[in-house]
């Protein structure tokens, strides 16, 4: 405890702290040292202290009687389930929703209403899971958005630009400070992101997710800024799916399920099965559970497969009782392959067989109709209406078979496809007449999958089916694919987490610079050996056969 | 080395939102202006450009207002009948006797209500800008009609002299008072757009409104003074009309917000907002007026003018969706060159 209340006055050692605050709240970004000067004096101390905050939306209590604990110097992991409430409860303290009840100290200060605003102010910054970027602005006017440079009344890019450039030199970040951001590439916007929330000069950050979309050099670059901010007696809260990247860097974990607080322990004193099982509620006894199969004959194989730069000249089969996985960088044209495979963007060239047959792709129908579907990357952009029912999601692509010649939709059959669809992948939901995106992530995932199950497919592309749902689901997700691969379904897998390829595939392909460097049986296969074809740039497997042929 | 630097200012101008098309059509607009001119010379008389200009002032000023909207990621359909109100209040208080010049706050002051009421049904009620200015559009035309009885007004008579000559009739230094007016409006705007913290705030809003609202940025006062800036024009263009006509019509600025929208468009502004600057809304509206007086110049029927000005709309805005994907494909390849593979330099 520091001091009870804001009124009261400080101990004498703090004296000077209100008005230092007042300082730092002008987030002048020329001056580091005070940040720290005031980093030091809480060194050890609780910076945040959270007692009892519930939330409810309706419908939902997200929050119920949560306590919180952050102290100067930590790096707290924040983990849970989807919609356990961490998000929730971190967009309390960064000011974007209001409590219901509960009380909120900060820097041992009683604080009852935040906006963003006044807890940017506070010193609180947030790295969200969504990036949160205007693309029409460039990358120095993004980082000082809403807290804009002004020399005599005019607003000063010269001077933004200069000092964008001191902090992303800072922090090693290669960009430049004068790019649109809508031109930078998923990764960069995530390092802009995190340049932006450390400009501010804060002194608690909240990190959600923050190396979901960064290349490994990116995340150990990372995560040697966490370390020197927590030198430097930053407070940090590392919100992560990736439970692998906690040893790292986290000091203590704390573990919320279902709004409820579970347990808070040091990091140096559990284990991850045990994290898992506080997050679950009950043992997951296998985190990437494999099933053997037979292989069989082959039932789909493209040849030569051209799109654009990032599809040269890609060529695989599948066969029949195996699931193959794609590994890659963010950028190597994994998705863009898959794409192209479903005729969602144009061909330039290439040939598609299904059971040895030839098939023309022109347009998404093509494909479903000769039973390849996709399951695509980012679900609410690509996957779902989300605004449309399940049942109207489920029902959607197969129309072709659910409506009569004459276009109407016979109810009894549309019903009868979502029932069994909600059955057979137990998708967890009220009734289907529910909109989309009410469901949790791992969920709505599977609403997906199952309307491309209702019809009898042949091949089933899934792009990062897992990114972003817990652990649990993920664990669903795996089964569903084992599941297909048993009934002789062809499973493609493309995944940027190497755990989960290594995991589950039978056989790997690395693609890098929009070519299949490498084909790998995963008894061959480690992450350090997948890590080194993904960043073979410039050579395709092809060109490597020249060259030992020659 | 310098001359790498300025290059790259140069390309960084370019890319700057929405300058790319500001080109085309600026290029466009000095092509019609030489067609029309060999059709028909006259039309570049300098009488003729000077009221050309004139002509140009209230699509431009409307055009700016919609603009500013756009930007924000909204649309404000209640241009137009903001325009009439504005002509119909100012002209029956100078009929009653009030002082002109009193007459215009007593304007500003009421037209600004409507834009104050605009932003905040939208960014506090979170109304959809299309209906809210629906229904804002109906109720400031329903004022027009209501402040004089359902009747146009009577001439705003002697009294007025001065105000006709400041809005309309009067010139100086050679050049008709509205276009100086419409040049020290556009100034002060593309000052506030462009330079300063309320600017900036207007594109993030219609860019990311999430990021902006994270980033501290006050999304419910930028988008209400994005829909004051468009009711202070729509007011000065409905002025302008009163000093026209010297009357005061119920009707005046009929559909005037979709030729704003297509100044605004033409000039390359985005109507998903974040994108566009008020030089190319000059642009546009040069563009809506030229193609106007030059068809009418060219002995061009009523009914072709509208459908060639139609299909130029179209046209502008098609092609610049062809460039942007043309472009866009080129930019995502040299940008992943340039971040994916640092490795394929040194190799190459």
């Amino acid at each position: 405890m520091y001091y009870e209340t804001s009124n009261k006055s400080p101990p004498n050692s703090k004296e000077a702290l209100p008005s230092e605050k007042v300082n730092y709240a002008k987030m002048k970004v020329t001056s580091y040292t005070k940040q720290f000067e005031l980093g030091g004096l809480f060194m050890g101390n609780y910076i945040v202290e959270l007692k009892n905050i519930s939330k409810s939306f309706p419908g939902v209590k997200a929050l119920d009687q949560v306590s919180f604990t952050l102290k100067a110097g930590e790096v707290l992991g924040l983990l849970g389930e989807n919609g356990a409430g961490k998000s929730t409860l971190m967009k309390i303290l960064s000011g974007v929703y209001t409590k219901d009840v509960g009380s909120m100290k900060i820097f041992g200060k009683k604080v009852d209403h935040l906006t963003p605003i006044t807890a940017q102010k506070s010193g609180i910054a947030i790295i969200n899971q969504e990036l949160n970027l205007c693309d029409h602005l460039t990358v120095a006017q993004n980082i000082f958005l809403g807290r804009e440079l002004i020399t005599k009344g005019v607003l000063s890019d010269k001077k933004m630009n200069e000092e964008a450039y001191k902090i992303l030199k800072r922090f090693q970040i290669d960009i430049d400070p004068e790019t649109m951001v809508g031109n930078l590439p998923v990764s960069k916007k995530q390092l802009v992101e995190i340049a932006k929330a450390l400009s501010t000069q804060a002194k608690i950050l909240i990190m959600d997710e923050p190396t979901s979309a960064l290349t490994s050099k990116e995340i150990d670059n990372l995560f040697t800024i966490i370390k020197r901010l927590k030198e430097q007696g930053c407070g940090i809260v590392y919100i992560s799916h990736r439970l692998e990247e906690l040893q790292y860097i986290v000091d203590r974990v704390m573990i919320l399920r279902d709004g409820k607080y579970i347990t808070s322990m040091d990091f140096q004193e559990t284990t991850l099965s045990e994290i898992i099982s506080y997050m679950v509620g009950r043992e997951i006894t296998e985190k990437f559970p494999r099933v053997e199969e037979k292989i069989g004959e082959k039932i789909f194989e493209v040849r030569n497969l051209n799109a654009g730069r990032m599809v040269r000249n890609v060529c695989f089969s599948l066969y029949k009782g195996e699931i193959l996985g794609i590994a890659g960088l963010m950028g190597a044209g994994r998705t863009e392959t898959t794409r192209a495979i479903f005729g969602a963007d144009p061909k330039e060239s290439g040939q598609i067989f299904i059971d040895g047959e030839e098939v023309q792709i022109r347009r998404p129908m093509d494909a479903i109709k000769v039973g390849l579907v996709l399951v695509p990357e980012d679900r609410a952009k690509n996957g779902l209406c989300t605004k449309l029912s399940v049942k109207e999601n489920i029902a959607l692509p197969n129309l072709d078979i659910i409506a009569s010649k004459l276009g109407l939709v016979n109810r009894k059959k549309e019903e009868k496809v979502t029932e069994t669809a909600v059955k057979n992948f137990d998708i967890k939901l009220a009734n289907a007449e529910v909109p989309a995106d009410s469901l949790s992530g791992g969920n709505q995932q599977k609403v997906i999958v199952s309307k491309w199950l209702a019809r009898n497919s042949k091949v089933v592309m899934f792009d990062e089916p897992t990114r972003g749902i817990d652990v649990a689901s993920k664990v669903e997700i795996y089964n569903i694919m084992n599941d297909l691969k048993r009934k002789g379904i062809g499973v493609l897998f493309v995944s940027s987490e190497l755990p989960e390829i290594l995991g589950i595939s039978d056989r790997i392909l690395v693609m890098a610079d929009g070519k299949i460097t490498k084909e790998l049986d995963v008894k061959d296969a480690t992450q350090d050996l997948i890590l080194e074809y993904a960043t073979k740039f410039g050579k395709g497997m092809d060109y490597e056969e020249e060259a030992m042929k020659a | 080395m310098e001359n790498e630097k300025k290059r790259n200012k140069l390309k960084r101008l370019l890319a700057k939102r929405g300058m790319g098309q500001v080109i085309t059509v600026t290029i466009g607009l000095v092509g019609l202006i030489i067609v029309f001119g060999l059709l028909n010379p006259i039309f570049l008389s300098a009488r003729n450009i000077s009221n050309l200009l004139r002509q140009i002032a209230p699509t431009l000023l409307t055009g700016i207002g919609q603009s500013f909207v756009l930007i924000t990621g909204n649309i404000d359909l209640s241009i137009g009948s903001v325009v009439g109100m504005s002509c119909m209040i100012s002209a029956t208080l100078m009929t009653k006797g009030i002082n002109p010049w009193v007459a215009v706050i007593i304007t500003y002051l009421a037209s600004s209500i409507m834009g104050l009421l605009n932003g905040k049904l939208i960014s506090k009620a979170k109304l959809p800008a299309f209906i809210a200015t629906l229904g804002t559009m109906t109720i400031a035309r329903g004022i027009a009609q209501i402040v004089n009885n359902n009747y146009n007004t009577d001439s705003i008579g002697e009294a007025a002299e001065g105000f006709m000559q400041f809005f309309y009739y009067g010139k100086t230094l050679g050049l008709f008072n509205t276009i100086w007016i419409t040049m020290f409006i556009w100034l002060v705007f593309n000052f506030l757009l462009s330079r300063t913290r309320t600017g900036r705030h207007l594109y993030a809003v219609g860019s990311n409104i999430h990021a902006a609202h994270l980033s501290g940025v006050n999304i419910s006062s930028t988008i209400t003074k994005a829909y004051l800036v468009s009711a202070f024009c729509s007011t000065t263009v409905g002025l302008i009309i009163t000093a026209t006509s010297g009357m005061g019509t119920m009707d005046a600025g009929n559909s005037y917000e979709l030729y704003a929208v297509a100044a605004s468009v033409i000039g390359g502004v985005s109507t998903l907002g974040g994108q566009g600057i008020l030089l190319g809304t000059v642009i546009g509206a040069s563009i809506w007026g030229v193609l106007q007086n030059g068809l009418q110049f060219a002995g061009a029927p009523v009914a072709i003018r509208n459908i060639v000005i139609g299909v130029i709309v179209i046209i502008t805005v098609l092609l610049d969706i062809v460039v942007r994907l043309n472009k866009k494909v080129g930019k995502a390849k040299a940008g992943a060159e340039r971040s994916y593979f640092p490795v394929l330099k040194h190799k190459i």
